[in-house]
């Protein structure tokens, strides 16, 4: 029996479903397609071969089976749907989502528990839509003395810069939201903003734990982009390029990681301190402040946050595989489309559907995501992998592993790389 | 639509600008000033150059801005800050702006700036690299000079060999 709601009949249930139904139905019968025919009366349609574009003739084209999939590789080109769904947003929201759950059950397994269990049919794999649900039904609770514009807007901010962020990846060739020319000077504009918006959104709390822990955040993130900018020289040298959708060209052969291993490991261990991983955790250290400086958020607005921070977690770790380990370079191990579908239809028995519009995604488009979201989950598991094994580390320790140590492992790669270039063996008109 | 944005990010740029002053909350002051610098950034991209528009965000919002942030949040305004209202003040230095700003704009209008083509091509980042290279390298060798000591220097500073720590292990 729920104790939320001790008086629930399926039956009314129902029936109050089917009103809704009826009157919604009943409302767009009276309202909504008179008030249609009198927008539509209005409106100039265009021509299009020969044809007046009437909504019954839209209709019919979208229905067509033989005109669906032109339309919507023609969508698939345009800019909302990369913004939205395919390299942008979407895509970055689910990796992120499956991120999410994958860290706490592999966590479970590392501490001989046994995680998220009882929600879904099969190890709780509806968990995270329990939480989300839960994290929007919550009240949203500021704190009285806060400064409220800036606590509003913070976290919103946030998944704002890790959008952007994720929009410079190139998942596939021609496949990235903002082609622009100098990729790489945008990351590191877009990782400046980070520890604004922790510090700022710690302070306009107005409480201790979450300043403790932005004063925190600022320090590690503003003292390991120095090392994280300078680690990634390398194969900027290398390249002779900015653009990230060039610098995974140019690895067509062998990835960078090969060459420049140092850069690499300063590289990921810069992306451990920027994410707030563990061992790096210290801005959010709930054994010492609580939570951080995500203290006092609540309901949605944390939920935001953690949207954010995962969001930022796939886009570095999509960086490493970008600049390191080749993008979306590999053998070709996706099946091609089969012709006969394309040149005779499908034949099923009597029935011959011919589909025009096949194949909808080219086959080497396929096997560079395949390749990418391989290697990018690889990439994850080995930043989610630490949280299970190392302790945090003090903040003193951090930040002369960040001053002295990265950084003077951050020249040596420059120097290897510069080596590299000018004996000729790799760079523009290197011998490999 | 380039004379749009270009009216939309100066408005934006001078109002945060005289927001920046102009706030009593330093923080608010502050982020005003972000402002600024972003619309600088803007103005860059405008013009046909990412890479300084890039550059500018990173440094300029990404430290400097941050720096300020940082500093402004552990002071206490009421502590160092006294009320001075002088509303004669006040007009006197917008006076001297606004003839400072008229015989800039006078010098570089009679500059011949009107007769710059513009619908030439932007200057590729790799010809600034290869200019600090060749031609400007005793600029580009005194800069790293600067730099190198300014850190050294600052490193120095911030060493502190008196505090001994117990705890240390490494």
């Amino acid at each position: 029996m729920s104790v939320i709601a001790p008086n629930f009949k399926f039956s009314e249930f129902v029936k109050s479903i089917l009103d809704n139904v009826f009157w919604i139905l009943l409302i767009f019968a009276l309202i909504g397609l008179p008030a249609a025919q009198i927008i539509l009366f209005y409106i100039e349609m265009p021509v299009i071969n020969g044809e007046l574009l009437t909504p019954f003739l839209a209709l019919t084209w979208l229905a067509d089976p033989s005109r669906t999939l032109p339309i919507l590789k023609a969508f698939m080109t345009t800019d909302l749907f990369k913004i939205a769904a395919f390299p942008g947003f979407g895509f970055a929201a689910l990796i992120a989502a499956g991120t999410i759950f994958i860290e706490r059950k592999m966590l479970a397994k590392l501490q001989l528990r046994v995680g998220p269990f009882y929600c879904g049919k099969f190890e709780g794999i509806l968990q995270l839509m329990g939480d989300g649900l839960k994290l929007i039904s919550k009240e949203i609770i500021i704190p009285a003395k806060a400064d409220k514009p800036i606590f509003w807007a913070a976290p919103i901010i946030f998944v704002a810069t890790a959008a952007a962020f994720v929009a410079l990846i190139p998942v596939a060739p021609g496949w990235v939201v903002a082609d622009v020319d100098v990729g790489l000077l945008a990351v590191f504009a877009i990782i400046g903003f980070f520890p604004i918006i922790t510090i700022l959104s710690a302070w306009s709390s107005n409480s201790k734990f979450p300043f403790i822990g932005g004063i925190r955040a600022l320090h590690q993130m503003v003292s390991f982009e120095i090392p994280l900018i300078l680690s990634l020289l390398g194969v900027v040298i290398l390249t002779g390029t900015l653009n990230l959708s060039e610098i995974v060209a140019s690895q067509s052969n062998f990835p960078w990681i090969i060459f420049l291993p140092i850069g690499a490991i300063i590289f990921f261990i810069t992306i451990l301190a920027e994410l707030e991983r563990i061992p790096f955790d210290l801005p959010e250290a709930e054994s010492e402040i609580v939570a951080g400086w995500l203290t006092e958020f609540s309901g949605m607005i944390y939920g935001l946050v953690q949207l954010g921070t995962y969001l930022k977690l796939y886009a570095f770790a999509a960086l490493f595989v970008v600049l390191f380990l080749g993008g979306w370079s590999g053998p070709m191990i996706w099946p091609p489309f089969p012709e006969e579908i394309i040149t005779d239809g499908i034949v099923m028995g009597p029935i011959t559907a011919k589909i025009p519009g096949l194949p909808i995604f080219s086959q080497e488009m396929l096997n560079g995501v395949l390749w990418f979201i391989i290697k990018t989950v690889g990439v994850i598991f080995f930043i989610l992998l630490p949280r299970g094994v190392f302790p945090r580390i003090r903040i003193d320790m951090l930040l002369s592993l960040g001053w002295y140590k990265l950084i003077g492992l951050a020249f040596v790669n420059i120097f290897i790389a510069l080596g590299l270039l000018y004996a000729g063996v790799l760079g523009p008109g290197g011998i490999l | 639509m380039a004379d749009a944005i270009f009216l939309a990010l100066s408005v934006i740029t001078i109002g945060s600008a005289i927001a920046a002053l102009e706030m009593r909350s330093l923080i608010y002051g502050s982020i005003a000033l972000m402002g600024t610098l972003g619309g600088i950034a803007g103005f860059f991209l405008l013009l046909d150059s990412p890479f300084v528009a890039m550059f500018q965000l990173a440094v300029y919002v990404g430290s400097i801005a941050v720096l300020i942030l940082f500093t402004v949040m552990l002071v206490k305004r009421e502590l160092i800050f006294k009320k001075v209202e002088d509303k004669r003040r006040k007009f006197v230095g917008i006076a001297l702006m606004l003839v400072f700003m008229v015989a800039l704009g006078s010098i570089i209008m009679n500059s011949g700036i009107k007769t710059i083509t513009t619908d030439e091509p932007a200057v590729d980042f790799r010809n600034i690299g290869a200019d600090f290279l060749t031609y400007y390298w005793p600029a580009l060798i005194l800069m790293a000079l600067i730099l190198t000591g300014s850190v050294t220097g600052a490193l120095i500073l911030a060493r502190r060999e008196d505090v001994e720590n117990d705890q240390r292990t490494d």
